[in-house]
């Protein structure tokens, strides 16, 4: 088993010059980025921008072509099976079995995790609980709407209480009323201490949620900053600055 | 244990798909069928039989015949290990290729497994289903060992001999399974292959070749042996490589996956 330090002051997460290339083209680039306990960072970038790619390295579901990435101080490079306790995370479409059951895919995630007996029971309760699953528990995950599937998505990653929350548009598909419950969700979690990375194109979402907002353009990191809630024109600014000075540098 | 994790997974997707059960209920029957009708011809052959000095019994008329025609000649219906050319491929397409079109296959690489206990959770998986399918078989002749003699050691060495080919089979389905992009080209690929082996020296010998090494290349050589009542370790050795090298070859492919995608 891993030792995996809890020292709070050492970052949950850091990115050390992580590059990336993808059918042939570069899809991130030197990418240098620190997450603290407890923050909320959303990666903001228009479609192809490299975001998904930079969630799925830090989810260990893809390994970089350099660089480095540390979770809780430790390479996780070195040691990928660091994402089974401290990673949770929600692909941008949930990826499921279709041939299992709401509670069926709890319990194989829990296991997957490590939880066994009371721990996963204890787990798996409270997530159905958070997420208000109950009525869906028995369904297949093949008969679920887009929004359901989201959400169940979001009770495997959230299941064992991972200290690093990796979200890849997770609004997607779900309604005005299910949004509002997942950002009091998300706040919840970084008040408990999780740090949270949430990738999306839709800039309310981050001043509604983040405490820093970075955003990709082509593979790098253009801006880092904190966020503030009544700001959203200053960040609309930055963002269109970003994405439109660049067609425009490649119209001319 | 993460590799048992992945079992309990693979065991749970596979016992509740439609797939698994119609392919064990419709073998079974046909087993069921093979065996009232290998039992018959034993005993409407039983006066004969006595008249010999050194008869063949129940194990080698009843017992074994079940389990693959190869001795008995005469295909139809099919011992359990003609099925298995087909059923093991049907019932090994999914375990990779089907994540992999399901797109959950980044989903188990996140959870921190290397690609080693992904494939031998699921290759156990499968061994779990079809250890179960050969016990079921075994149940037909053994039902009847009160009443019969039994050569216990002949049909030990067969059962080994069934089991290591249906561990064989398994290992290149799930090898296939990990390099094909869909199920169904998985199952193609992997009845192909493991037909080849089965015949891979059936050419020479209509020839009038008798070469011993496409003999050795051969399935069929090695399980016949183990049929026949003798266990060489040079049989045992070659379903242990052929193993070894179809885990191995999914291994290696799935875990560069993981670093192409």
């Amino acid at each position: 088993m891993t030792s995996i330090k809890s020292d709070p002051t050492i970052p949950v997460l850091q990115l050390d010059q992580l590059s990336r290339r993808r059918a042939g083209r570069r899809a991130v680039h030197d990418l240098s980025l620190v997450l603290q306990r407890g923050q909320v960072l959303g990666l903001l970038g228009v479609n192809g921008a490299g975001k998904s790619t930079t969630l799925s390295m830090i989810a260990g579901a893809l390994r970089p072509d350099s660089g480095g990435i540390k979770l809780n101080g430790a390479d996780f490079l070195e040691q990928p099976e660091l994402a089974r306790q401290l990673i949770g995370w929600l692909p941008e479409r949930a990826p499921l079995w279709p041939e299992l059951t709401v509670s069926e895919h709890l319990e194989a995630h829990g296991h997957l995790r490590g939880l066994r007996g009371t721990a996963l029971m204890q787990a798996r309760a409270a997530i159905i609980e958070r997420l208000e699953l109950q009525p869906l528990t028995r369904r297949l995950a093949g008969v679920l709407s887009q929004g359901q599937r989201q959400r169940l998505g979001l009770a495997c990653a959230l299941l064992h209480r991972p200290a690093l929350l990796v979200l890849d548009e997770p609004a997607n598909a779900l309604d005005p009323v299910q949004v509002a419950a997942l950002r009091t969700l998300i706040r919840d979690q970084a008040a408990a201490g999780t740090a949270v990375i949430l990738s999306t194109h839709l800039l309310a979402e981050v001043t509604a949620v983040c405490d820093r907002v970075a955003i990709l353009h082509e593979g790098t990191l253009r801006h880092d900053g904190p966020v503030r809630s009544d700001d959203h024109a200053a960040l609309e600014r930055s963002f269109f600055e970003i994405a439109m000075n660049d067609r425009k540098a490649q119209a001319a | 244990m993460t590799i048992l994790a992945v079992t309990q997974l693979e065991l749970r997707r596979l016992f509740v798909r439609p797939l698994a059960w119609v392919l064990g209920a419709l073998t079974l029957a046909e087993l069921a069928w093979r065996f009232v009708l290998l039992l018959g011809s034993f005993l409407a052959s039983q006066i004969k039989l006595a008249a010999l000095p050194a008869s063949p019994g129940y194990t080698d008329l009843v017992g074994v015949p079940l389990l693959s025609s190869m001795l008995t000649g005469g295909f139809l219906p099919f011992g359990l290990a003609e099925l298995a050319l087909i059923i093991v491929p049907l019932l090994t397409m999914s375990t990779i290729a089907g994540e992999r079109s399901n797109s959950t296959l980044p989903l188990l690489f996140a959870s921190g497994l290397p690609a080693s206990r992904i494939v031998l959770g699921k290759y156990l998986a499968v061994l779990v289903w079809l250890l179960l399918w050969l016990a079921l078989t075994l149940a037909m002749p053994l039902s009847l060992a009160h009443a019969t003699h039994l050569d216990w050691g002949k049909l030990a060495a067969a059962v080994l001999g069934m089991a290591l080919m249906l561990a064989a089979l398994a290992a290149v389905g799930i090898a296939c399974s990990t390099f094909a992009s869909h199920p169904a080209i998985a199952a193609a690929a992997s009845m192909m292959l493991v037909l080849a082996l089965w015949i891979v020296n059936l050419g020479a010998q209509i020839a009038g070749i008798d070469n011993g090494v496409i003999n050795w290349l051969a399935l069929s050589t090695h399980l016949e042996t183990l049929l026949r009542g003798l266990v060489a370790s040079s049989d045992l050795l070659w379903f242990v490589l052929l193993i070894g090298l179809a885990l191995a070859l999914a291994i290696r492919r799935l875990a560069s996956e993981r670093e192409r995608n």
